[in-house]
């Protein structure tokens, strides 16, 4: 396994509200893992936890996160620091705001270099205009001087990828790296994503709340709920036979033997509960059609089901 | 950026020009110069000799084209009260000030933004509580009150610094002390919560996630986007020295531009005083100058788009 998160929990340093739960997340080497979720039940915070990154106000509960057999928690902060941006690169969601206003797009690129690859001067500066034409940035000599300010979202988020290219890594941590651009765009930075894949066999971990993304880049995808991993499963099982009441209706699509039988989208009964303020037992039961007096009581544990399809449920939707 | 400072530098020449016109009116309305120069006994006679030898009997549109072509042509009259050509009287009185402002300005700035990127970086613990508890106090007391404190501690009780005058860098201590102090107060507090929202924005985590190193963020990543605002507000911190040369000169009997002014209003020394106000708005408005070169120095988004207002 490249990636094993186990039994991550994260909660806020102030209240102690629980952000993320026992989460399980499992990645090899050149895999593609989604993650897909209502905004604000932890995708993000799940990313942040894995490179080390959270923000002030939240600390780690518990868990560990294994990159490649070593413990991450076990690393010094250099060490740490060597990986991110190195073996594991990251890129956002709404690019234009990561990117340094006040950096050139040259210098962006060449610190990367610099930093994990040792290359600097016109060594550096030949990759870094090499690495502007493989993601499709044109006149690339000329943009090197540009400030992101001058990039179109769509073309700084290529420029997030250059810049996690630099570094050749295992793992992509793409959070939501197409939900701030407009629809074509969107397609064109998918396209390179997966071309990228294909070229470098990285592993991704893609987070989308869009389950087209998901469908159309990973491999296998993990559905999370109020902070916890409710069914993870391959991709194709997923949207089939999906196991979860909650993944059954993020898809608005109940199982039938053809599946292009749905039923048409509809949006889940109530609302996303507040973390502050979770439903005993199963997170989801107030608002599940399925659910059974055990639901309300005790917490169900991801159990495999079949085909390295598990789910979260006491009452798991038939899938044979 | 070149239509962005032809702008800044249009808008400096107005004010300026603004300045010299409400100057004149104002001092012009203020009083007969005549009546407060000349002792109360003195005759119509001499009076009305005073009024034509500085140009006093003619009309008010008169007055002030004659005022401003001599503005124009660098002529400046004499003071009423000495004779002394008025640049003379004035041009003596500037590197005095500007050695104590200059000097004040470089301390404030080396010891408020240190000590505001500390307080950012150390946010909610003690160290950043004492900092800013230190600020708030040095920023709400007004200057002359804490160079008269500095006076008193180290001049009257431990005596190891003269507490007026000017003759040697041990007279200037006290007075940069002061500028430095009251200034760093408030820079430190801005330079604090300006590091404190640039550190906050996505892009540092970003940074971080491409493993820099947490000094490069601070030097490289964050400083440089805070130095924006912090070079706003050191502007306002310069026009402040200079306003504040008025009393804290005067406190310390320090013979530049504000205790100059203090001393030319209260003789009622009209010419004096106009050259003054000019003096101390030209400084102002190449301040403010500076700082908008500055800012678009440091701001790409400026710099590059000529439509750059902020
Ligand atoms: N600094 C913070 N302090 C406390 N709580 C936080 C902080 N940042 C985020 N949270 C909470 O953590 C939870 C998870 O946030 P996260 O950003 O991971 O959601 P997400 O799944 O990525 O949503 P989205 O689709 O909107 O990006 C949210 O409920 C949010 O309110
Ligand atoms: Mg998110």
């Amino acid at each position: 396994m490249l990636l094993q998160v186990s039994d991550l929990a994260i909660r806020s340093r102030s209240g102690g509200v629980r952000i993320l739960d026992g989460v399980d997340l499992q990645l090899g080497a050149g895999e593609v893992l989604g993650l897909v979720g209502e905004s604000g039940c932890g995708k993000s915070m799940t990313c942040y936890a894995i490179a080390d990154l959270l923000p002030a106000g939240l600390v780690r509960a518990g868990g560990s996160v294994r990159f490649d057999g070593v413990d991450m928690g076990s690393l010094d902060e250099p060490a740490r620091r060597r990986l991110r941006g190195g073996r594991i690169a990251m890129i956002f969601q709404d690019p234009t705001s990561h990117l340094n206003p006040v950096h050139r797009v040259g210098t962006y690129l060449e610190g990367a270099l610099k930093r994990h690859r040792g290359l600097s001067g016109t060594d550096a500066r030949m990759e870094a205009i090499r690495l502007l034409e493989r993601v499709g940035i044109s006149d690339a000599k000329r943009r090197m001087n540009a400030y992101p300010h001058e990039f179109s979202g769509g073309m700084n988020q290529r420029l997030m990828i250059a810049h996690a290219l630099a570094c050749e890594p295992d793992l992509l941590i793409a959070d939501e790296p197409t939900t701030a651009l407009d629809v074509t765009t969107q397609a064109q930075i998918l396209d390179l994503i997966e071309t990228v894949r294909a070229e470098t066999g990285m592993a991704i971990l893609i987070v989308s709340h869009d389950l087209g993304v998901i469908a159309r880049l990973a491999d296998r995808a993990a559905v999370m709920h109020c902070g916890r991993i409710v069914e993870t499963a391959p991709v194709e099982a997923l949207f089939d036979r999906p196991a979860h009441p909650y993944t059954s209706a993020l898809i608005g699509c109940m199982p039938t033997v053809d599946p292009d039988d749905c039923d048409p989208p509809r949006p889940i009964r109530g609302s996303v509960p507040s973390l502050a303020d979770l439903p005993g037992g199963c997170h989801f039961h107030p608002r599940c059609d399925r659910r059974m007096p055990a639901c309300g009581l005790a917490r169900p544990p991801l159990a495999a089901l079949a085909d390295g399809q598990s789910s979260a449920c006491f009452n798991p939707v038939p899938t044979w | 950026m070149s239509r962005f400072l032809a702008n800044r530098l249009l808008r400096a020449l107005i004010t300026l020009f603004l300045t010299v016109t409400f100057v004149f009116i104002v001092l012009r309305f203020s009083g007969d110069p005549a009546e407060q120069m000349l002792s109360p006994d003195a005759t119509p006679e001499a009076m009305q000799a005073f009024r034509e030898r500085w140009g006093l009997d003619r009309s008010i549109l008169e007055q002030y084209l004659f005022y401003v072509r001599n503005i124009a042509s660098g002529e400046f009259g004499f003071s009423y009260a000495n004779g002394r050509p008025v640049i003379d009287v004035v041009t003596e009185r500037i590197p005095k000030t500007l050695i104590l402002t200059g000097a004040g300005l470089v301390t404030l700035i080396l010891i408020g933004v240190p000590a505001g990127i500390a307080a950012a970086l150390r946010r909610n613990t003690a160290a950043d509580r004492i900092t800013m508890s230190l600020a708030v106090g040095g920023y709400s007391i007004p200057s002359f009150l804490l160079g008269l404190a500095l006076i008193y501690v180290f001049a009257v009780e431990l005596r190891w610094l003269p507490s007026s005058g000017s003759g040697d860098w041990r007279h200037a201590v006290l007075p940069i002390a002061t500028y430095g102090l009251a200034g760093a107060a408030g820079i430190a507090r801005f330079t604090r919560s300006a590091m404190i929202e640039v550190l906050d924005q996505p892009y540092i985590r970003a940074a971080k996630a491409a493993g820099i190193a947490p000094i490069e963020i601070v030097f490289r990543h964050a400083l440089p986007n805070a130095s924006i605002p912090i070079v706003t507000m050191l502007g306002f911190n310069v026009a402040g020295l200079l306003g504040g040369a008025v009393l804290v000169e005067t406190v310390f009997a320090w013979p530049g531009l504000g205790s100059g002014f203090v001393r030319a209003v209260s003789q009622g020394d009209l010419a004096v005083v106009q050259f003054m106000v000019l003096i101390f708005t030209a400084f102002m408005v190449s301040v403010n100058f500076t700082v908008d070169v500055l800012y678009a120095v440091l701001n790409p988004r400026i710099r590059l788009s000529d439509h750059g207002a902020h």
